[in-house]
């Protein structure tokens, strides 16, 4: 890995670096709320390093949710990144695989988002994305740790902190709504999640509606397409 | 650490390091069935509304019971969200308005 591509790397994850810390400390607070130690939400951020879906598990971990279901989920959000990940690979060859082992780990939509902004910087210099990737993952666990920390000195209930993981699943929800068949997924997910939580006790229903819901949208496109 | 918290965080770092991965290590160009393209396409938005939408209907202890704090504050976020289109700014203003609502509920 050459110098220059790595320090490049560097300054383009300065925005990614800005958004990460506060959403960072945001999920150290929410740990700490929910029991974890401060090491046990810095050491989640080092070794899974997957926004949403460490969100998810915070939520689940404090509505007692088994170690099951919460792997199961996190494996279903952060299934997206194969895609991604596929994208990335066909930028590269000729790299040892540990270089890729790198790389992965450190795979976010973000430095996903800003790497592919311009496909040039990244052919065949895994410097610079690990310079990019490596930097946000610092500001992921620095952020994480700070709130985790400082989170015990806030009173959570009077800044309407039980609102604050809501209030971003349903920003992350609004954003991922790109056409009317998304739309039609949100309902269903919506209301088979209801339907199965009411029904089956336990923290099934975060998976199984999910399932149910997106098989049913690819039901409808398959039927869509047919049509045409 | 906690043991069953170290067997969580490891689990949730072997699932996710899979997928992000495989396809680099693979290396060839994989075909993902077509299906399979589709099922990941709808799964995101599936995925978070089956954790938002139970949160205006269900209690802390799972139990079936209306919230209308929760509701009533997620309302303009949808609306704030989609309009401007800001985590941060969707988050903390659904903290502010939840803890307005605070004095009215």
């Amino acid at each position: 890995m050459d110098k220059n591509s790595f320090y490049q790397g560097i300054r383009a994850a300065l925005p990614i670096v800005f958004g990460y810390l506060p959403v960072g400390m945001a999920f150290g607070v929410l740990a700490r709320k929910a029991g974890l130690t401060p090491s046990e939400a810095g050491g989640m951020s080092f070794l899974v390093y997957a926004g949403a879906s460490q969100f998810i598990a915070v939520e689940m971990i404090s509505k007692g949710a088994l170690w099951f279901p919460i792997i199961l989920t996190t494996f279903f959000v952060n299934l997206r990144h194969f895609l991604m990940s596929s994208t990335l690979s066909l930028q590269f060859n000729r790299h040892p695989l540990r270089t890729f082992a790198l790389l992965a780990a450190q795979l976010t939509d973000e430095s996903f988002a800003v790497a592919m902004s311009d496909v040039s910087r990244i052919t065949n210099r895994p410097g610079y994305l690990f310079g990019l990737q490596m930097i946000s993952h610092l500001a992921w666990i620095g952020g994480s740790v700070g709130g985790a920390l400082f989170g015990e000195l806030v009173g959570h209930e009077r800044v309407g902190l039980p609102f604050a993981l809501p209030a971003l699943f349903i920003c992350l929800l609004v954003l991922q709504i790109k056409n009317l068949l998304l739309f039609g997924v949100m309902i269903l997910a919506g209301i088979f999640s209801i339907f199965v939580k009411w029904a089956l006790p336990g923290h099934w229903y975060i998976p199984l509606a999910a399932l149910l819901a997106s098989g049913a949208g690819v039901f409808m496109k398959t039927l869509w397409r047919a049509r045409r | 650490m906690r043991e069953e918290m170290i067997t969580l965080i490891l689990g949730m770092a072997v699932v996710t390091f899979l997928p992000r991965f495989l396809p680099m290590a693979l290396f060839t160009r994989w075909v993902i069935p077509e299906k399979v393209q589709l099922l990941l396409e709808d799964l995101p938005v599936a995925i978070l509304s089956a954790i938002v939408f139970p949160i205006f209907l269900f209690g802390g202890d799972g139990a079936f019971d209306l919230q209308p704090r929760f509701l009533i504050a997620a309302i303009p976020i949808f609306i704030f969200a989609w309009k401007v289109r800001s985590i941060w700014g969707s988050v903390i203003l659904g903290m502010v308005i939840y803890w307005g609502l605070g004095f009215i509920l």
